[in-house]
């Protein structure tokens, strides 16, 4: 059925490795599973990770991701890598051999981003499989305790899940609430100028926290040991994939820029380079209405290279997540290249959407800001805990001019209310007025 | 140099939770089942009528933005006319009215599109009959022809044309080997006609068939402190009741009987219309289902339904009588339900408690076939349906 064997995979492996390493990229191993249609699905709904924690929730994405291939909504070729080390890769046994060569080229940039981006630092490659291994045979083991069950595991993943971003993102060194009291009764034994008068050194939190699911796990007297350990497991999937998150388009950019440039090395036949130029073309399109990480991550990173060098490039994989990535490479006229706009909903109720900005001098920092707030994870809303109340755990929404979506954040809150075991009170702006969810 | 290796494959992994999932679903549509129903509009029509369910999809909820003006979106067209103002995106303009969930942001509905039939049979197929005195279902055995097999002799209309045709095949092929086919000289093909031997005939034999037959007695206070509203729930709860027994009998009749503090038998417009003022003797309709039973429905060979519909609010001179018609009328039901609706915002202030005394006298001998159901708006239609026919419980 394909037109490739084992043997064809492995000669062109050699051939990519050794170009990929004359330019210094250096990567964790790879791992390539040959796998068919629908174990990719299947592979697809639970990350890619090999071992994995059971919930409905995976289920429905299989459903989702089958039903769209099947109705022809999406038809990229299927790549799919995973952060550890080695990198598991799986390549589809449907797909040619020109889309195998391009996947495995794609994944070499992925693993050497993977290995060498400042974001993941702390992401533990060596140990991923174990660790999610691990989870997985915790939850089992909860599910088939005859004192907790499916359905109560079930539902509090669920609530889990509805604040699973609610993490700190910026990676920045958390203290615990221990470590941070002394820090204030130092502060408070030095205080000179009065500055802490009237502190409360009661308070909890003593700093806003922005990981939720931490404190919750960490201030929460009632929980039982299996829902802290759940909590706790899928904090840690969080913290493992806001790396991701952070750095989607950079990730695909130098993934994509690298296999555009070991394929022309490779010198591939004409049969297998023009089915490969389509492939190229079809992942690397501009979407219209929103960005393509691919689309632009690939054309900043040639652009370094093209007015830095590519040492430059070399040294933004290293140092960037996608927001300072932007904030340093995206310069007005290549945005001006790119035709990038902004566009918002005009109105309450089946509004038009209309264009607010193009790329001229007013509009281009209005465009670059709109940018920034929608990528790297910040299309994710910022809730912090302020303050708890007698039992009841105020959260703050950190408002930057966008509106919550109201039903979710209703529902979110009551997850919430359900995991803390007490009262949960919201508080946010909605149309400029201040706002209360509990 | 890479890994290469075969995926190893365990079972279908996903299984279990894509079937975990898929009952999330189910019960979404059992959900969005007992909205339609309650709906006026399908109410009494036949079961041709294809509905619209709509059935939300299951939310993972999360903290997300909404679509608001401070909210702007980013795209990127290069080599388009993009200009300043340029409508990009139209509002979507409302269709008919209703639909109303799927405006919400991110919301997945699933519409299902089913008949009346079907929706039956989705709602009743989870649910088992009432665990009753089931000797007492009638087993009247009436024939139906069926095909069966095929034969070399009969009659035209009965011709298996495909059976046939195969038959005719075989002779080819076979005539092919001792090279008997005949050819056309002028043509050069074959000329291989139909030979009486290769046709096959349906052959149609009497099956005998368990058929049953039920009559449904739909009982109703019609008196004038029944509201609009109360007659609404139980119109609801009765359209329920007779599409799920339809559904398991083939044939069935039903009778409708309003009563004051007389019974009257009426046919369906005027016992939900009707408006009638004056008392209530609630005993009248049992009474008269049972005149009818002996006359018309004979229990040996009729499953007989009776279902009762009041406010509750009868006259204390009629509670004993109505207790022992009940009691008399259970006997000869397979299920005899006594609903009360008691609608919380139409009640008098004064009248405290929730039931009334017939409900409490007849509770102490409820169980077999008299069950008591007490409904206070349209969403406990459902679960009261589910508990009267033994389905599992909504989990």
């Amino acid at each position: 059925m394909s037109d490739w064997s084992f043997e064809d995979l492995q000669s062109w492996d050699s051939r990519i490795t050794s170009i990929a390493k004359s330019h210094g990229l250096d990567w964790y191993e790879i791992a390539y599973e040959t796998i068919d249609y629908h174990e990719m699905i299947g592979a697809m709904a639970y990350h890619g990770m090999p071992s994995h924690f059971p919930h409905w929730s995976y289920g429905k994405s299989f459903e989702r991701t089958h039903n769209m291939y099947n109705m022809g909504l999406e038809g990229l070729p299927y790549e799919l890598i995973i952060n550890s080390d080695p990198s598991i890769a799986y390549l589809m046994k449907e797909n040619p051999l020109y889309l195998q060569v391009l996947i495995m080229a794609h994944c070499v940039g992925h693993s050497d981003f993977f290995k060498n981006n400042r974001t993941f630092k702390d992401t533990d490659a060596i140990n991923v499989s174990r660790r999610f291994r691990s989870a997985r045979q915790r939850i089992q083991g909860y599910i088939e305790d005859p004192t907790i069950g499916i359905d109560k595991v079930e539902d509090l993943i669920d609530s889990c899940h509805a604040i699973q971003y609610q993490i700190d993102r910026r990676g920045r060194m958390r203290k615990s609430e221990k470590d941070l009291r002394l820090d204030y009764i130092g502060r408070i034994k030095n205080d000179k100028d009065g500055k802490y008068k009237n502190f409360n050194i009661d308070k909890l939190p003593l700093e806003p926290e922005f990981d939720v699911m931490l404190f919750i796990t960490e201030n929460c007297k009632k929980l039982e040991n299996w829902e802290r350990d759940i909590i706790n497991i899928v904090h840690e999937e969080s913290l493992y994939f806001m790396p991701q998150i952070r750095t989607k388009i950079m990730n695909e950019g130098w993934a994509s820029f690298w296999h555009y440039r070991i394929c022309h090395e490779l010198e591939l036949p004409d049969n297998l380079h023009i089915p490969f130029m389509k492939s190229h073309n079809q992942v690397l399109r501009p979407w219209g209405g929103r960005i393509n990480p691919y689309h632009l991550g690939f054309e900043i990173f040639k652009r370094i290279e093209e007015t830095k060098g590519i040492e430059e490039c070399f040294f933004a994989r290293e140092i960037h997540n996608d927001e300072s990535f932007i904030m340093e490479h995206l310069k007005e006229d290549q945005a001006r290249e790119l035709n990038m706009f902004t566009y918002s909903p005009k109105g309450r109720k089946n509004p038009d959407w209309s264009v607010d900005d193009v790329v001229d001098e007013e509009g281009w920092p209005e465009i670059r800001a709109a940018l920034i707030k929608s990528i790297g994870g910040n299309g994710i809303p910022i809730i912090y805990v302020e303050d708890v109340v007698k039992d009841t755990l105020i959260l703050k929404h950190e408002h930057d001019g966008r509106d919550l979506e109201l039903n979710y954040a209703e529902n979110c809150v009551k997850h919430i209310t359900k995991m803390w075991k007490g009262p949960v009170k919201l508080f946010t702006q909605l149309e400029g007025e201040h706002f209360e969810i509990s | 140099m890479s890994i290469f290796r075969e995926h190893k494959t365990t079972a279908d992994r996903s299984a279990s939770d894509r079937s975990r999932h898929k009952k999330k679903i189910e019960k979404a549509i059992r959900d969005g089942i007992t909205d339609v129903v309650a709906d006026e509009s399908i109410i009494g029509h036949d079961g041709k009528k294809k509905i619209k369910i709509p059935v939300r999809g299951i939310k993972e909820w999360q903290f997300i933005f909404g679509d608001n003006e401070g909210h702007k979106q980013v795209g990127s067209a290069p080599g388009q006319d993009v200009q300043k103002g340029q409508v990009v995106k139209k509002g979507q303009q409302q269709q008919g009215q209703g639909n109303k969930a799927g405006n919400d942001k991110g919301e997945e509905m699933y519409e299902v599109e089913i008949s009346l039939e079907e929706l039956a049979e989705y709602l009743f197929d989870s649910l088992q009959l009432p665990d009753l005195d089931r000797k007492k279902f009638k087993k009247l055995l009436q024939s139906k022809p069926k095909k069966h097999g095929t034969r070399t002799n009969g009659i035209r209309p009965r011709l298996d044309k495909k059976k046939t045709a195969i038959q005719r095949l075989k002779r080819l092929a076979a005539s092919r080997k001792t090279g008997t086919v005949e050819i056309d000289p002028e043509t050069g093909e074959e000329v291989f006609p139909y030979h009486d031997n290769d046709l096959r005939y349906y052959y149609i034999k009497d099956k005998p068939k368990e058929a049953t037959d039920a009559v449904i007695f739909f009982m109703m206070d019609v008196s004038g402190s029944m509201s609009t509203n109360i007659k609404y729930i139980a119109r609801s709860f009765y359209f329920l009741l007779y599409q799920f027994l339809k559904h398991k009998y083939e044939h069935i009749e039903i009778v409708f009987l309003a009563h004051t503090t007389e019974a009257e038998e009426v046919d369906e417009d005027r016992f939900f219309k009707r408006v009638a003022a004056g008392g209530t003797h609630i005993s009248s309709a049992p009474k008269l289902a049972m005149d009818i039973i002996e006359k018309r429905y004979h229990p040996s060979s009729w499953n007989i339904y009776a279902f009762h519909c009041t406010d509750g609010d009868n006259w204390e001179e009629d509670n004993v009588a109505a207790f022992d018609a009940m009691r008399q009328l259970a006997g000869y039901c397979q299920l005899l339900c006594y609903t009360e609706i008691a609608i919380e915002s139409d009640r008098p202030k004064w009248q405290s408690d929730k039931t009334s005394k017939l409900w409490d006298n007849l509770s102490k001998i409820e169980g077999g076939n008299l069950k008591l159901a007490l409904l206070g708006n349209v969403q406990d239609i459902w679960p009261t349906f589910r508990r009267l026919f033994g389905g599992l419980p909504d989990v």
